[in-house]
């Protein structure tokens, strides 16, 4: 209950009092669904990330993870405002890397591979050498290299390289998969990179849906 | 990162053989994208394939008990759904049915480059079945599956230097054939 | 048919460099690289773990009712002739059967769409939810279907591309990370979503 308590001031603290009118968008999405007593620093949270242009849809939803999940207010404040933070951290990559004023996708899309444990420093790194790439794929792509044991810098010296030869967006993907096959099939960290290297820019992709699949196909009926 | 690295094969084996058979997922997982390539060049069929795998894996999963070495797990289930292609191939000759499928229609949209990998695609298929099924696996199993003449023994049980002069014949045979169809 | 030389055999074998051979050779050599790649990088067919999970989960029957059970599941030619009108009913039947969708109407997809499968093991389960930001993290929005009451439960979804965390929720209570997704993610609570990335569906 302390600790809730801390983490209630340390987020609305800096923030100075607010009135308790609605803000709308996000408070309406969380009452009824949150703990009542996180309703409020998860809002602030909200308010401060809007007020920094940062795209707030993910930290709504985390909110709405953590209490279908049944996490304490306490846990579920700090889940929102470490992805507030990792939200922030995505953007000042992508600022760094130069280029136009990053968009909230982008943002979004470069945070949830950070979430995945990507150092930031290797995700400036790709970002850096891929400037006309989405990030999202590229950052997958070497973060599921990663979470294989490869070493951090030969795959994103492989994405990289099947970028120069014309490999785009979710292409870099299947080249992570392909690298993780030939690891299953026996092959040394070291090896399977060459093979694959080699093959490019030749690796194949994954099946596409049947028409039987498209047909079964549902939508999911827009949430809260 | 390393906390996401994956179990052996032969660690999921022993779980699967002390009660955790859904662990039986993660092999297949591992080694479904090999054995239905591997399938698809043996039959020239997709859905030809698909069926030998799916008997293969079943048949793998009833018979992990039997596996004397779990760490050769790759090379044993290879060899089961060789067997199973072997089976398709000679129920189809029986029944005279072409090897040959339909070439894959290209997109319009496709660009000149794509075009022309279609047909140089075309044209391998096309040769690689002209090849007996033991010249055939040789050739899939030594450069499209990666596997070494090692790996190829413990998986047929042949000899290295019989292997080595199959591959090699495989070879010439396919080079023929590609003369041939241009 | 004509024998190569067997230097070429011997960098196939990797036990020569490409570099020891003449210009003439190497041209060859490349050749069946070449034609190895093509096939290592063709399309593969669709995941068959699903149709295998269901038949491991199909109890046994005693010999001869596995044979015929087995006979029943096999695909089969079977000819039958039919007088010109009751060929045209029964033709008339199987289309509709096939061509009326049974869950509505099925979707146009967007350039910025793609299907998602979601498969899961879960033998006596009375349901079985996938759960994740598409569904705002609630229940009973994407309910996954055993209609043949074998342990596997499937549902195939329409989501925009991109990056999608995701639960399984078993029995409205239990919380799984899908065994076959190959990618997690802390979840910030204590434990690991799925994470599924979605393509469009024309690449």
């Amino acid at each position: 209950m302390r600790r809730l308590a801390l983490v209630l001031l340390a987020v609305a603290a800096p923030l100075g009092a607010q009135a308790g009118g609605g803000s709308g968008g996000a408070r309406a999405r969380l009452t009824g669904r949150v703990p009542e007593v996180a309703i409020a620093p998860v809002d602030s949270v909200v308010r401060a990330a809007e007020a920094d242009d940062l795209p707030t849809e993910p930290l709504v939803q985390k909110a709405l993870e953590g209490a279908a999940k049944h996490a304490a207010p306490g846990q579920i404040v700090e889940a929102v405002a470490a992805h507030a933070d990792q939200l922030r951290q995505a953007r000042t990559l992508l600022s760094r890397a130069g280029g136009p004023p990053p968009t909230a996708a982008e943002i979004t899309s470069v945070a949830a591979v950070m979430v995945r444990g990507l150092p930031p420093p290797l995700a400036e790194r790709i970002v850096t050498a891929l400037p006309n790439e989405p990030p999202g794929p590229a950052l997958h792509a070497v973060a599921d290299l990663a979470g294989h044991g490869f070493a951090e810098d030969a795959a994103v010296d492989l994405i990289v390289a099947a970028a120069r030869v014309g490999l785009r967006g979710l292409r870099l993907l299947d080249v992570a998969t392909a690298a993780v096959h030939e690891l299953q099939r026996g092959a040394t960290h070291d090896s399977a990179l060459a093979t694959v290297r080699r093959a490019l820019p030749d690796v194949p992709s994954p099946p596409k849906p049947s028409p039987a699949q498209v047909n079964r196909a549902r939508r999911p009926r827009p949430g809260a | 990162m390393s906390e996401f690295a994956d179990p052996s094969d032969a660690d999921v084996i022993a779980r699967i053989l002390a009660g955790e058979s859904d662990a039986f997922a993660i092999l297949m997982r591992r080694h479904e994208a090999g054995l239905l390539r591997f399938a698809t060049r043996m039959l020239g069929s997709a859905d030809a394939a698909a069926d030998a795998v799916a008997e293969g894996l079943i048949r793998a999963y009833r018979h992990l008990g039997s596996l004397d070495d779990p760490g050769r797990f790759r090379t044993w289930v290879y060899r089961i759904v060789a067997n199973r292609c072997k089976s398709h191939l000679g129920r189809r000759s029986a029944q005279g049915v072409s090897l040959d499928e339909a070439a894959p229609v290209p997109d319009p949209h496709d660009g000149e480059a794509e075009l022309e990998r279609a047909e140089q695609m075309t044209l391998v298929e096309r040769a690689l079945a002209t090849l007996s099924p033991e010249k055939r696996e040789a050739f899939v199993l030594k450069h499209v599956e990666g596997m070494s003449y090692e790996e190829m023994a413990a998986m047929t049980g042949e000899r290295i230097p019989t292997l080595k002069m199959r591959v090699h014949r495989a070879r010439e045979a396919l080079l023929e054939a590609m003369k041939e169809h241009r | 048919m004509n024998e190569l030389d067997p230097r070429i055999h011997q960098v196939l074998d990797g036990e020569l460099p490409l570099e020891s051979l003449p210009p003439e050779l190497r041209a060859t050599v490349l050749r069946l690289e070449r034609a190895a790649q093509l096939l290592r990088a063709g399309e593969a067919p669709a995941s068959v773990a699903g149709r295998v999970l269901a038949e491991l989960r199909r109890p046994r029957t005693a010999t001869r009712g596995r044979r015929v059970l087995r006979w029943l599941t096999e695909r089969h030619a079977i000819t039958i002739a039919l007088r010109p009108i009751w060929s045209l009913a029964l033709t008339a039947v199987l289309a509709a059967v096939v061509l009326v969708p049974t869950h509505g109407t099925p979707p146009l997809l967007g350039a910025q769409e793609g299907i998602a499968q979601f498969v899961g093991h879960f033998p006596g389960a009375r349901s079985v939810d996938v759960v994740g930001p598409f569904t705002a993290w609630r229940s009973g929005v994407i309910p996954l279907r055993d209609d043949d009451h074998d342990g596997v439960w499937s549902a195939v979804v329409v989501l925009p591309t991109g990056a999608h965390e995701y639960m399984f929720v078993v029995d409205g209570e239990r919380w799984v990370a899908d065994p076959l997704a190959g990618r997690y993610v802390s979840d910030g609570f204590g434990r690991q979503n799925a994470l599924l990335i979605v393509r469009p569906v024309g690449r």
